[in-house]
């Protein structure tokens, strides 16, 4: 392992003091046991995540959990807060999906009731819902409604009849980023995303059709909705297009004002500007707007998804009605209030491949989740299960409400694509009980569970961190892969 | 000379080594590399030509421009590019004719990412590092 100067600072926690490299601003610190720290050594990680604390007006420390590995910029499974006003905001971390996230679904079906009829449902699904980067989906948005979209978020689907309130009132943010303004999402961002509400991109999303596995915590299981062997639905999806290019646009942007400034950055996907800047208020309205769009694209994709199950199970089976249980992003920076040191701050916090995890009590919960927490969806790889956790009050103190977000890839897609053959993963799939509709096999390979870091040994040291709590483990019985 | 671009690890993405012995080839090696990672796509027969013009405050901006601009139009237009000829390039500026085949293609790739990008000079070649995120 290279020599990062690790100090254990508690257990499964790590730091690297501010004085490992003289353009830190505060230290490092990483969540992880000891085998995941290992590979979290293996790449760029550690470097990306030292390159971050070099960010202005930074607090605390940079940090990053336990599903780490290499991004650009910052690392995935990165969190940085920064002070406003003067502190700074910085595309690169919150990538180029803005607002990707998922979305968990409750039925009131068993798993053995549905067992019958998965094929179908499979098949369905698949159809449904587009996939594939460039996909294109059946709603055209003229510009005055496109506007709408990229202002209200979630709001627009429940007035296009997309959405129920309790959709909207159990989505992150209530589906809606507030500071959003169309002026500032490109022409060319528009092009992209008018023709891709309600489809669900390619690489790692997906929708999937899970049974709840275990239970860990009966009484919050229960608050949520959530029993054994019950049949839900996770759908894992951002911004598509519109997204991408509005990180690209200010990516792009930023590198001119980072020369104007003669600002040195360890990385170039590291630039930023002052929140309170002209350049920082522009990003933050376009990435609301981006923000927005992927809560009213993920409404739309559930949609779809009811009427995917109405359709093949309407006379044959009752209570597949899928209620919403939550919806969280993992690629966002928001403004919040959090305590530094006793005092109340205002800060503009990044989360990179990290999921907002609010503890109990928290100001701006639903009324349903005041006295347990905040739902935090982590979905694992397809075959190696997901989990539902619950926010703390120890990530309120620790971790800026924060925690992870998935299992973190362990190989390239190059190194998955040559040991693992799409065909006979498939199969492997299958003969465990799982079905799996994806267009491209070389796209299902990249995508294994053996490229995947081990989501239990992830969960695990957040709940021993302390910084979540385990509600549910969800396997997969079906996997509509983008 | 080494192979034109080759793909090298990345955990999360997608990333590529490319060469050239010019500056107009390092840049259509690179479009070749990107352009090459389509998941999905229909052949016709049906051909289309563009050209394009894009710039940048410094070479390695123009290069993530440049690409990210062909990009954008075999997704919007749903086009498949397999010719590149740079009619124009200084640091800042490129001006380029593609020629290919319009075909419903379905990209892997969000977006070229400014990762570890350095354009350099390795003895007779130019040499960059590519990142795209998929």
């Amino acid at each position: 392992m290279p020599a990062y100067d690790l100090h254990e600072v508690g257990e499964n926690v790590w730091e690297i003091p501010a004085t490992f490299r003289p353009d830190m601003r505060v230290p490092a610190r990483l969540y992880a046991d000891y085998d995941l720290l290992q590979k979290a050594s293996a790449d760029q990680s550690l470097e990306q995540l030292i390159n971050t604390t070099t960010l202005p007006g930074i607090v605390e420390h940079a940090l990053a959990m336990p599903d780490i590995h290499q991004g650009y910029g910052f690392p995935i499974g990165g969190i940085v807060a920064t002070a406003l006003p003067r502190g700074v905001i910085s595309p690169g971390g919150v990538g180029y999906d803005i607002n990707c996230g998922v979305r968990l679904l409750a039925s009131g079906l068993t798993v053995d009731q549905i067992q019958p009829y998965l094929e179908e449902l499979a098949t369905s699904l698949y159809k449904n819902c587009p996939s594939g980067v460039g996909a294109r989906g059946d709603i055209r948005l003229k510009d005055s409604e496109f506007d709408r979209v990229l202002r209200t978020g979630s709001e627009w689907g429940l007035e296009q009849g997309y959405a129920r309130r309790e959709d909207v009132e159990f989505t992150e943010e209530g589906g809606r980023i507030d500071g959003s303004d169309p002026t500032w999402v490109s022409a060319r961002a528009r092009d992209r995303g008018r023709n891709q509400i309600g489809t669900l991109g390619a690489g790692n999303h997906f929708i999937e059709v899970d049974m709840v596995a275990e239970i860990f915590h009966p009484v919050c299981s229960e608050a949520l909705g959530l029993f054994q062997d019950q049949v839900v639905v996770q759908i894992h999806c951002g911004s598509r297009g519109l997204g991408h290019q509005v990180c690209q646009d200010f990516v792009s942007q930023y590198q001119s004002y980072v020369q104007q400034h003669k600002i040195e950055l360890p990385d170039r996907e590291l630039v930023f500007a002052p929140l309170d800047s002209p350049e920082g208020q522009e990003y933050f309205c376009a990435m609301a707007c981006a923000a927005n769009f992927a809560f009213a694209n993920r409404q739309v994709l559930t949609h779809k998804i009811r009427r995917s199950f109405e359709q093949v199970l309407a006379g044959r089976l009752t209570d597949f009605d899928l209620k919403q249980v939550y919806d969280v992003a993992h690629n966002m920076a928001k403004l919040e209030d959090h305590t530094v040191q006793g005092c109340t701050l205002k800060l503009c916090v990044h989360r990179k491949g990290a999921t907002r995890a609010f503890g109990p009590g928290t100001p701006g919960l639903p009324v349903a989740f005041r006295d347990i927490g905040q739902p935090v969806l982590i979905p694992g790889s397809m075959g190696t299960g997901s989990f539902v956790l619950l926010g703390t009050k120890k990530s309120m103190e620790q971790t800026f409400g924060s925690t992870c977000h998935g299992a973190g890839r362990l190989l390239s897609r190059m190194k998955a694509k040559k040991m693992i053959r799409g065909e006979q993963l498939r199969t492997r799939l299958r003969e465990r009980g799982i079905l799996v509709r994806s267009a491209s096999m070389a796209d299902l390979a990249e995508e294994a569970p053996e490229a995947y870091k081990d989501i239990n040994r992830v969960v695990d040291v957040v709940a021993q961190a302390g910084i979540a709590k385990k509600v549910a483990r969800l396997q997969p019985i079906a996997v509509i892969k983008g | 000379m080494r192979q034109a671009f080759r793909e090298v690890e990345h955990t999360a993405d997608r990333a590529f080594t490319v060469r050239g012995r010019e500056l107009r080839d390092l840049f259509m090696h690179a479009a070749q590399a990107v352009l090459g990672l389509r998941s999905r796509t229909a052949q016709t027969l049906q051909p289309v030509k563009r050209e394009v013009e894009v710039t940048g405050t410094d070479r390695e901006t123009l290069l993530v421009n440049w690409l990210n601009e062909l990009l954008f139009l075999s997704e919007r237009f749903q086009e498949r590019y397999e010719r590149f000829e740079i009619l124009d390039l200084t640091d800042e500026h490129v001006r380029a004719r593609l020629g290919g085949t319009l075909a419903p293609t379905v990209l892997s790739v969000k977006a070229v990412t400014f990762h570890n990008l350095a354009i350099r000079r390795e003895g007779a070649e130019w040499v960059a590092t590519v990142v795209v995120d998929v």
